[in-house]
């Protein structure tokens, strides 16, 4: 069931007794009808998605709403970004992005990057995400974003993201870590390490206009 | 009563980033082989017409709207007479116009005291008095004129900016909120528009803004929450109060407002409500309350 | 020539291998060949407006960015917007100023002690030149038209800049005084008179 977006800060999903959705802990901002929430622990099926959340940090709270009603969802007045997953490519993105998606899509968790295991260190030191969550399946999904994500098409082209500006991804892009050197002079004082996501290929990114994290 | 918001500045933008180019500069040139962004182009619906200068509308005294919104984030309080304020509230202001605290004005003047019955929140309010265009804003927030007629709405105590001193201010039973009761217009912020719900209906205490015309709520426990999460506790994760096993529950008839759920920010009003009700306090328990908060922000700096 | 053009709460820069002026880490993605570098503190006015921004407190670090492409440009979400320039002067808090078009010129401009009090630092940034520069604020900004005998007063706080002939006072009248100490208010305002435009945000913050 698509999620209805009430305004660019709030959605509202429909629950019905097949129809089950998971969201963020402590993003039920209120529900009418006969509706429980339950906490899952963990992300994603299978061992491969829990020893990755673990090691990745990528484990995000979640709660299934179960039950028939309708509940609206948002999060500390960050915007939201409907996405609809049609089962082909799966939408990449950070755990903490995700607001609520449908129970029927699958998540797991991926490594992100070719830069190879020294850049992972550098990388998760300097609190980037280096794994990501992989969101498969048919069904709706609504991201979280400071300030509105706004997309950036690609067709064979290449485009550089700031690690921290990244939302996620949709279609069959490659994503690369750079340690931008130019870039590290200019970040230099006190922001430590600045890496680049080179994303090429077929798909659409979302980038938000901040560089703030959550 | 009129809820005036939601229809002009409710922001409907389904795309997933509502762009509003700023007029005057044409299209941006071709030649990156990008093609126009969906949601980006189409200005969203309810604005009104787009600036013609570069540096937004250019506003004075005559081009200022009266008791109406500058934008989603401003309204504009054509001044003649007294307003009630929230300290911190104005942006900016044409004309003569005196910013006076509430404390100093009710000695003066006793119509003060009698509208403004609420001790516990008149510290952080002022008394505008004069004629001109005041503009006020809150936090970036979402800005709404409210119309009451002979009504009465309830609405979160953080979130209130301004007040026609034609209104009366009273502490609600329920912390954090205040009632206005009367004939006037005041003036409300809300992370992101203002969504009307109608009872029955369960909200999140964060996400509340207020509510008209229903009986005060009762609080909800979410049984199923609760075990779920102490057994969720037991077997090694870590329960954390996220808000979902407690709720709000409105019933009756009556409008709801909600808003995105903030990120808390600190009501001064709430030390001073919690501390007048130590007072019930016998001088042990007293001590014992004092040692536990100075345990818990002992823990909470590790 | 490169184009600066707002979207919302991006900055479109558009190059076409020449250069423009960005605050640093305000890049949040690019397109094209691009190269980025530390354009050091003050980001113009050479040495000695470096040294007075140093002494003044209003810092600002910039970044060139050279090449062709597009970059994005953006600060936490903050609303966007585009000044022309034709030979004037802008005034502008320096915290606001997200780029620039080459050809303008920054510089520190003190603001005497008028500024100590506003909490915003000891000096103003003026811009000067033919171009563009690009401005973040929390919600849209507001130009409003101060004239003789239509005097404005703003918020310390949600003052942006301003453009025109203006000269900027200090209100801190006995009814202001009696807020102090009573915790956030605003205990100072600034009052503009003169002939020009003043620029507002939409938030105290």
């Amino acid at each position: 069931m698509p999620f209805e977006q009430v305004n660019s800060k709030v959605v509202r999903a429909r629950v019905g007794p097949a129809s089950p959705v998971l969201a963020r802990r402590g993003a039920m901002l209120g529900y009418s009808g006969q509706v429980t929430f339950r906490p899952v622990h963990g992300q994603g099926r299978g061992i491969g998605g829990m020893v990755g959340a673990a090691m990745s940090g990528e484990s995000n709270p979640m709660m299934a709403t179960e039950g028939q009603g309708e509940v609206l969802y948002g999060y500390k007045g960050l915007h939201v970004t409907v996405l609809e997953l049609d089962g082909g490519a799966p939408l990449v993105c950070e755990a903490d992005r995700l607001l609520v998606h449908d129970a029927a899509l699958q998540t797991s968790v991926q490594f992100l990057g070719s830069g190879g295991i020294k850049q992972a260190i550098g990388g998760a030191m300097t609190g980037q995400g280096l794994f990501t969550t992989n969101v498969h399946g048919r069904g709706s999904v609504a991201l979280l974003s400071h300030g509105g994500a706004f997309p950036l098409q690609l067709s064979g082209t290449q485009v550089g993201v700031d690690p921290q500006a990244y939302v996620g991804h949709v279609g069959q892009l490659t994503v690369d870590l750079a340690a931008k050197v130019g870039l590290r002079d200019v970040v230099g004082r006190g922001s430590g390490e600045a890496f680049q996501l080179r994303i090429s290929g077929y798909g659409t990114v979302y980038v938000q206009a901040s560089e703030q994290k959550f | 009563m009129t809820y005036p918001p939601g229809t002009p500045y409710g922001e409907p933008q389904p795309g997933p980033y509502g762009g509003q180019p700023q007029p005057g500069y044409g299209q941006p040139p071709p030649g990156y082989g990008q093609p126009p962004q969906p949601g980006y182009g189409q200005p969203p619906p309810g604005y009104g017409p787009p600036p013609p200068a570069p540096t937004g509308t250019t506003l004075n005294p005559h081009t200022l709207p009266d008791d109406d919104n500058v934008n989603p984030y401003v309204f504009c309080v054509s001044l003649a007479g007294d307003w009630f304020m929230s300290k911190g509230a104005m942006l900016a202001y044409y004309g003569d116009v005196r910013f006076e605290a509430v404390t100093e004005y009710t000695s003066v003047q006793a119509w003060v005291a009698a509208r403004f019955s609420s001790p516990v929140y008149v510290q952080d309010w002022v008394v505008a008095t004069g004629r001109g265009k005041v503009l006020i804003g809150d936090r970036g927030f979402d800005l709404n004129a409210y119309d009451l007629d002979a009504g009465n709405l309830t609405i979160k105590a953080n979130n209130l900016c301004a007040f026609s001193p034609q209104l009366e201010l009273k502490q609600s039973i329920v912390p954090g909120f205040v009632t206005l009761i009367g004939t006037g217009k005041f003036i409300a912020s809300s992370n992101g528009p203002v969504i009307f719900v109608e009872p029955p209906f369960r909200a999140d205490p964060d996400a509340l803004l207020g509510w008209a015309d229903c009986p005060s709520p009762s609080v909800h426990h979410d049984a199923q929450w609760m075990t779920q999460n102490i057994r969720g506790m037991i077997s090694g994760a870590l329960g954390r109060a996220s808000g979902e096993e407690r709720q709000y529950d409105f019933t009756g008839s009556g409008t709801i407002l909600l808003q995105s759920s903030e990120v808390a920010r600190e009501d001064p009003a709430v030390l001073r409500l919690v501390e007048s009700q130590t007072q019930l306090l016998t001088n042990a328990q007293a001590g014992s309350l004092g040692q536990r908060l100075v345990a818990r922000a002992q823990q909470q700096q590790h | 020539m490169a184009l600066l053009t707002a979207h919302k709460r991006v900055l479109h820069a558009d190059l076409q291998g020449d250069r423009i002026r960005a605050a640093s880490g305000s890049m949040v993605a690019v397109e094209g060949t691009v190269d980025f570098k530390n354009a050091g503190m003050g980001g113009g006015g050479g040495m000695r407006a470096a040294l007075k921004r140093a002494v003044a407190g209003e810092s600002l670090s910039l970044m060139d960015c050279t090449g062709h492409g597009r970059v994005y440009l953006a600060r936490d979400a903050m609303d966007v917007l585009v000044v022309d320039l034709a030979g004037d002067t802008l005034t502008v808090e320096s915290e606001h100023v997200l780029a620039h078009t080459e050809q303008l010129r920054l510089d520190v401009q003190f603001a005497g002690l008028r500024g100590v009090t506003s909490g915003q630092g000891l000096a103003t940034t003026t811009v000067t030149g033919h171009g563009q520069v690009a401005l973040v604020s929390e919600g849209p900004v507001m130009a409003l038209e101060v004239a003789p005998g239509q005097d404005l007063v703003v918020d310390p706080d949600a003052y942006v800049g301003s453009r025109g002939q203006l000269s900027m006072n200090l209100v801190s009248g006995v009814s202001w005084k009696s807020l102090v100490g009573e915790g956030s208010g605003e205990p100072f305002s600034l009052r503009f008179t003169g002939h020009g435009l003043v620029l507002v945000q939409s938030s105290e913050r």
